[in-house]
């Protein structure tokens, strides 16, 4: 406590204005890392608990300042941007511009890499951003060193290459040949034949889960862990072929897009979609899921670009007269489409995280001719890969990356000896496939109730109401002589509406009786022992 | 008027429910009204209310004749079968009595009663009759004696001890009598010492009640005391046991040091150790030590002695040895050989015994199977099943299961090769099964044939072990027959399947049949190679994806242009294997078969070397073909535009001629997607009603309650009906409920998935009580991944700290101050403790204190 204080006594003492005033940024950072509200104390009756949770939350408030206070003095490098000054506007900012600016080793990320005999080339990075995987479709597989741009290894499988995906780490990567997918290590020795799959169209892989998805030619939707080599789940999409698979970072969810503009979602411990969403008239040409996994961008190939928020499942903006053929959210949040040989990239202007507000923020025009496949951020660089017909490229697009890298979760400058440490660790903490749901946070919390538990009080006062009417409206039988009294009549129905009532829980009433007992019952004990019996009997 | 009141309040007393009997409505409501502000606002205006309203109730209140006993006609009831509560104080009736002016000795009617008793005690006691006043104010009227008071029937005062009883009274009946004047003086002195009345004791439950009152004051004082330290452990979030923990000596040296001998032998060695001369011996010189190391000549003799045993010992074993071997007795010989034959080591040793053993044992086992002696077949075993006693007694078990044992290890069959053989078998099928799915029923029998002949080659006969004895090796050679006979039998079939199977070639056939395997093979092979080179243009030295081709065989001109090539191969093989027809024919067989492979292969490189000239011909009759297969398929087209830009043609050129069919297609789709919105819904409905399902229409069983027109025109009864309108009812909240119901885009599935179940908790975790507070709590992760190193500890620290072998001393108490907030950053020690040193953990304690204060 003591030391807390003075802390901020130093702070208030020492520090000029403009320090002070980004105490308030501080506090925003603080809050992220709060990871929300804490619960309201106050409810609890239980004083133990009341005063252990609230030590907790002290720690935890206590952490998330620390937190924040690394990241805002510790982390050391700065997000790159782009400024304009006047009329001048961001997105006519040329790619040999940004070079004329930038230093060596920035610039060291232009480059056209021209490959035209082996066909448009898929790329993957890891999730370090080190290496990349290209596969051309002709069968070209290269490995390289992203860092110093060494070509690790290159194989030519003399197949069609569909699709090309890195494993938890460089040391393996899939590829989607012309019959079967493949696992290649990273010296480009075969390690498996994936038989069971078909004919691969699209490859991801889950990286906490260790799961290898993947869509055939035949829409189906394989899972098979990597791990031990089981095939988790196979799902019959029964929603045709498709190209268009992607994989929420977020929740683990694999979205496919299909050519009715349906996208869905799915988990592999259901054979059901999670979800299925109406996005577009026409097929989806693509789908991109940003890192926080809230948003979902889905193009369609009747010219539109939307934007889905996914804990809404509500369309945020639509961006008409663009079609992508690929799609690729950065770890800042940018938004890179790709068509033709034209890609573009959209940023958020609005600043704040609850709003999104995608526009223009650069562009970059391939030579003619050129037809992109892929277009893939590269992690911890503002750097985007490009893969097209003639090769691949890389250009530059400020802002894009992550500045600071976590060596917790990815580390560029791996040594082998920290890659097998972390090898292990991932697979220590590798989550079973039923954690794949559409909000992870849910687990560990109460199981939600299957039925809605009670209807409103409302709900039954209305209900009972209209049994009431009911009993009352009912036409009672004609009797005998006897029994078809007027005074009989009446008692019969007066029975039926009480019944009808009795039928209905009487909570309000309970309750009302209940306090009206209790205040009879205070009267009472106000009352000295003599005047008791004259206390007013309920 | 007086009594009249009197005898209402009684009856207030007794029934206390109170009812003014016939007051109309209205008053009544008035008079709740005016008494509710009262109760509640002050009390001593209360009791004013409460006069006039017993005032009001009094007046309308009749006295029923048995109570006003007016007369005696009723039996005078004791009334004191009511009792009032034991705090009770009747304000009413002292009120009532301040009005009279409280002149009790007026009062008349049924109170004649107290009046004499008053009286009574005025006579007995002497004092004024105000005393007794307050006596008859407590307890107006209650009791009327059914006995004239005597010793005998003293009165309730007295029994109860309310009564004052001067010792002048106890002393009253003695007056006069001798000895009385003295007893007088002593007591007066006793009062002039006292000076006061000594009361009655209380009776005991009282006495106790008190008691236990004063002493639960005490004790309430003495635990409170403690309440601030339980609380303060209770809270906080760790409790620490382990500070300022010595646990004695750091070092082998420290606990070698406090080393004390106490047996003799230690005493003994600690003398020798301690030597001063031994020290010095050993710090001057080595020459000293060799004095000191002298030997005894008494310890050299008696060694002598043992060695000299020892050797002649030695000594007479060996002459007995020899002796032994010198036996020629045959009976001798014999009885040892026998034992020799009795041990295990013999029978392995020797390959004439085994034959010998491995005879009996079969003899032996053919016996137990023929008269299954042990199987509990026995007169004996059969009546201890029947009755059961097997079960009940365990020897009785035992020797039953023994002999089942012995059935057991007798009938056991010996190590028979069937075993071996069948799992070889199954290990060849699986192997075919491996590649099963991509090979043609062709290659397949190939396989088969191949397999057959491999087994029926090697009969090897095992030279050692059971395989080897003679009976062994008879049935051995008989199995083998018998599997060569079906080995051939089986061939045969294949060969026939062969002919029914290949349609072409049927004259070929006909010829040997390792010939034709090969002829059918090669058929499937080259049109394959030959297509792949016309995919790929790659060097095809040593590709490995022959399954390509079959997928693609149905090519027909592919077939035909190939077909030369397989004929070459297929002549290349015939002139091979004409050189082997003179061989006997399963020896043959298999050698084809291994030759064949070899051939294969050469076959492989000459057909590629022809081949590589005849393909240019065909390669573009299957581009054209491709691409007539692109039209219906996306991803084929791309394929196709793949190889023109292999063959040098990528131009934008090339990418029109593309688009250009892809553009009709973008008219076909746009033309289906107009219907995809209502498909979706559609689509949407039908997971409702699977995942709400809508309620099953009543129906009645044909026949059923059908019986009359009446009961037809009625229709369905109407507690159906009723049902099913409520189910239909909750189908529709159901359907409302759901997260997707607003959205008219989006289908969000409820299926409950049970794998997710086990991973959300079914009730809350003890000390939680609202869903709210413990999902908050749950929300920030506390591993060291996602907080400060600094924190990590903090967070993560257990309930108890506590260094293994740490004893937990109970509470002691300290001064804790109330207002202290628990700080986990300052771990408090809960105890002080220093085993070595008992005596000083009170000081322990203070330093905590002090150090608790300098905190707070």
């Amino acid at each position: 406590m003591e030391l807390s204080s003075e802390d901020n006594n130093l702070t208030e003492k020492f520090l000029p204005p403009i320090e002070q005033e980004s105490d308030v940024e501080l506090e925003t950072k603080v809050k992220k890392y709060l990871r929300g509200e804490g619960a309201n104390l106050e409810t609890l009756k239980d004083k133990k608990l009341k005063t252990q949770l609230a030590s907790r939350e002290k720690l935890y408030g206590k952490s998330a300042k620390t937190a924040a206070k690394i990241e805002k003095w510790l982390l050391p490098a700065e997000a790159g941007y782009l400024e304009t000054d006047g009329l001048e506007k961001t997105w006519r900012v040329k790619q040999t511009d940004i070079a004329n600016e930038v230093d060596l080793l920035s610039s060291r990320n232009q480059y056209d890499i021209v490959l035209p005999d082996f066909g448009p080339y898929k790329l993957d990075f890891t999730a370090s951003g080190r290496h990349m995987i290209a596969g051309g479709r002709k069968g070209h597989l290269a490995l390289v060193d992203m860092m110093s741009m060494n070509l690790i290894k290159e194989i030519q499988v003399k197949e069609t290459v569909r699709d090309v995906a890195f494993l938890h780490n460089e040391q393996f990567f899939a590829a989607a040949q012309k019959k079967y997918a493949y696992i290649y290590g990273r010296d480009g020795t075969e390690l498996h034949c994936l038989k069971e799959r078909g004919p691969v169209a699209r490859l991801r892989f889950l990286k906490n889960h260790f799961l290898l998805a993947s869509v055939n030619k035949s829409g189906q939707l394989h899972y098979q862990d990597v791990t031990y080599g089981g095939m988790v789940a196979s799902i019959r999409t029964g929603k045709g072929r498709t190209d268009v698979m992607e994989v929420n970072p977020y929740n683990g969810v694999v979205a496919l897009g299909h050519s009715g503009g349906t996208v869905t979602m799915w988990k592999p411990t259901s054979q059901a979609p999670l979800v299925q969403m109406q996005c577009h008239p026409g097929p989806v040409s693509s789908v991109a899921f940003h890192p926080n996994g809230h948003l979902m961008a889905t193009s369609g190939k009747e010219r539109k670009l939307k934007i889905w928020d996914l804990r809404k499942f509500e369309e945020i903006q639509t961006i008409h007269g663009f079609h992508a053929k690929t799609l690729s959210f950065s770890q800042k949040g940018l938004l890179a489409a790709g068509t033709g040989s034209f890609v573009q990239i959209l940023g958020d202007s609005s600043g704040s995280s609850s709003s999104h507000n995608y526009s223009r923020y650069m562009n970059h025009s391939m030579v003619k001719g050129y037809q992109i496949e892929k277009l893939m951020f590269r992690p911890y660089e503002d750097v985007i890969g490009i893969g097209h017909s003639m090769g691949w490229s890389s250009i530059l697009i400020p802002g894009s990356g992550e500045p600071n890298f976590d060596s917790w979760v990815a580390n560029p400058f791996e040594t082998s000896k920290q890659r097998r440490e972390k090898e292990v660790h991932l697979l220590l903490d590798k989550l079973p496939p039923e954690t794949i749901m559409l909000d992870p946070s849910k687990i560990g919390a109460m199981k939600p109730s299957r039925r809605k538990e009670k209807p409103s009080r409302g709900e039954i006062e209305a209900e009972k109401e209209v049994a009431i009417e009911a009993a009352k409206s009912t036409e009672l039988k004609k009797k005998t002589k006897g029994r078809n009294k007027p005074s009989k009549r009446t008692k019969k129905k007066k029975e039926m509406v009480e019944n009808a009532k009795r039928t209905f829980p009487e909570q309000g009433h309970n309750n009302t009786a209940s306090k009206k007992r209790r205040i009879g019952e205070d009267a009472a004990a106000e009352l000295p022992a003599s005047l008791k019996r004259f206390a007013r009997k309920n | 008027m007086g009594e009249k009141r009197r005898s209402t309040s009684k009856t207030l007393g007794k029934n206390k429910r109170r009812k003014g009997p016939h007051l109309p409505n209205s008053i009544l409501k008035t008079i709740a009204n005016e008494k509710r502000p009262l109760n509640s606002d002050e009390e001593d205006d209360e009791i004013d209310s409460d006069d006039a309203i017993v005032d009001l109730y009094e007046y309308e209140e009749g006295v029923p004749e048995e109570e006003s006993r007016k007369n005696n006609r009723y039996d005078p009831v004791v009334n004191y079968n009511y009792e009032l509560p034991e705090d009770f104080e009747d304000e009413n009736v002292e009120s009532d009595d301040d009005d009279e002016g409280g002149n009790s000795d007026n009062e008349e009617g049924e109170g004649d009663d107290v009046v004499r008793h008053t009286r009574m005690l005025q006579a007995v006691t002497g004092m004024p009759s105000a005393a007794f006043d307050g006596e008859s104010k407590r307890k107006p009227v209650l009791f009327t004696e059914a006995y004239p008071e005597s010793e005998f029937n003293p009165t309730r005062d007295v029994l109860e001890g309310k009564g004052l009883l001067t010792i002048d009274e106890l002393m009253a009946p003695i007056e006069g009598k001798p000895g009385f004047n003295e007893l007088e003086k002593r007591i007066s002195r006793m009062q002039k010492d006292a000076q006061a009345v000594v009361h009655a004791p209380l009776p005991k439950p009282e006495r106790e009640r008190l008691e236990r009152k004063a002493v639960k004051g005490l004790v309430d004082k003495e635990f409170n005391k403690w309440v601030h330290m339980v609380k303060r452990n209770r809270e906080a979030p760790t409790v620490y046991f382990n500070q300022n923990v010595s646990l004695g000596y750091s070092t082998v040296g420290a606990i070698a040091s406090e080393f004390q001998p106490r047996t003799d032998f230690e005493k003994k060695m600690a003398s020798v150790l301690n030597d001063n001369e031994l020290g010095e011996a050993h710090d001057e010189d080595g020459a000293k030590l060799l004095e000191l190391n002298e030997v005894s000549v008494e310890d050299q003799i008696k060694y002598r002695d043992h060695i000299a045993k020892m050797r002649s010992l030695l000594f007479r074993h060996e002459l007995k040895s020899k002796r032994i071997k010198k036996i020629k007795s045959k009976t001798y010989h014999r009885l040892k050989g026998k034992d020799l034959k009795k041990s295990a080591m013999g029978a392995l040793m020797d390959p004439e015994m085994a034959k010998e053993e491995a005879m009996k044992q079969e003899a032996r086992r053919v016996e137990e199977r023929m008269t299954l002696k042990h199987k509990n077949t026995g007169k004996w075993a059969k009546r201890m099943i029947s009755r059961g006693l097997n079960v009940k007694y365990d020897g009785t078990r035992a020797a039953i299961s023994e002999q089942l044992q012995i059935n057991a290890t007798l009938s056991r069959k010996m190590n028979s090769t069937n075993d071996g053989s069948s799992s070889d078998e199954s290990d060849d099928e699986e192997e075919l099964n491996d590649g099963s799915d991509q090979d043609t029923p062709s290659k397949l029998i190939a396989k088969a044939r191949e397999k057959t002949l491999k087994t029926v080659e090697d009969d090897e006969v095992p030279n050692s072990g059971l395989l080897s004895l003679p009976f062994m090796a008879r049935a051995m050679k008989k199995k083998n027959e018998e599997a060569i006979e079906g080995g051939k039998r089986a061939l045969e079939e294949y060969e026939e399947w062969e002919n029914s199977g290949g349609e072409e070639n049927p004259k070929k056939t006909a010829v040997v049949s390792g010939r034709r395997v090969f002829g059918a093979t090669a058929k499937v092979e080259a049109p394959k190679e030959s297509r792949k080179d016309s995919d790929n243009f790659y060097d095809n030295s040593d590709s490995d994806n022959d399954t390509e081709g079959i997928e693609n065989n149905d090519l027909g001109a592919v077939r035909d242009t190939a077909s030369p090539a397989r004929n070459t191969g297929a002549i290349t093989e015939t002139e091979k294997f004409d050189d082997d027809v003179e061989n006997p024919a399963s020896k043959t067989t298999f050698d084809v078969a291994l030759f064949a492979s070899g051939s294969w292969k050469k076959m492989k490189g000459c057909q590629n070397a022809e081949t590589k000239k005849k393909l240019k011909k065909h390669v573009p009759y299957s581009k054209g073909q491709d691409k007539k297969e692109s039209r219906d398929d996306e991803s084929e087209d791309s394929e196709s535009e793949a190889e023109e830009m292999v063959d040098g043609i990528l131009t934008s050129a090339s990418k029109e001629t593309y688009e250009i069919p892809s553009q009709a297609e973008l008219i076909q789709r746009a033309f289906a997607g107009d219907d995809v919105v209502d498909e979706f819904e559609k689509e949407k409905q039908e997971v409702l009603n699977q995942e709400v399902p809508e309620p099953e229409k009543p129906v009645l069983v044909p026949g059923w309650g059908q019986w009359t027109n009446i009961q037809k025109k009625r229709g369905l009864p109407s507690w159906m009906v009723r049902e099913h309108e409520d189910a239909k009812k909750k189908r529709t909240l159901d359907l409302k409920t759901r997260k997707d119901a607003r959205l008219r885009h989006v289908i969000i599935s409820e299926k409950v998935d049970k794998k997710v179940e086990k991973l959300h908790t079914t009730t809350l975790p003890f000390p939680y009580t609202s869903k709210e507070v413990f999902e908050h709590s749950m929300r920030m992760p506390i591993g060291p991944e996602f907080n400060p190193a600094t924190i990590v500890g903090s967070l993560n620290r257990p309930e108890v700290v506590k260094r293994a072998g740490v004893i937990i001393k109970p509470l002691k108490f300290e001064e804790a101050n109330p207002n202290e907030k628990v700080d986990d950053e300052h771990p408090r020690s809960n105890q002080k403790q220093n085993p070595k040193k008992g005596g000083k953990t009170g000081k322990g304690q203070s330093k905590g204190k002090s150090k608790q204060k300098t905190k707070a």
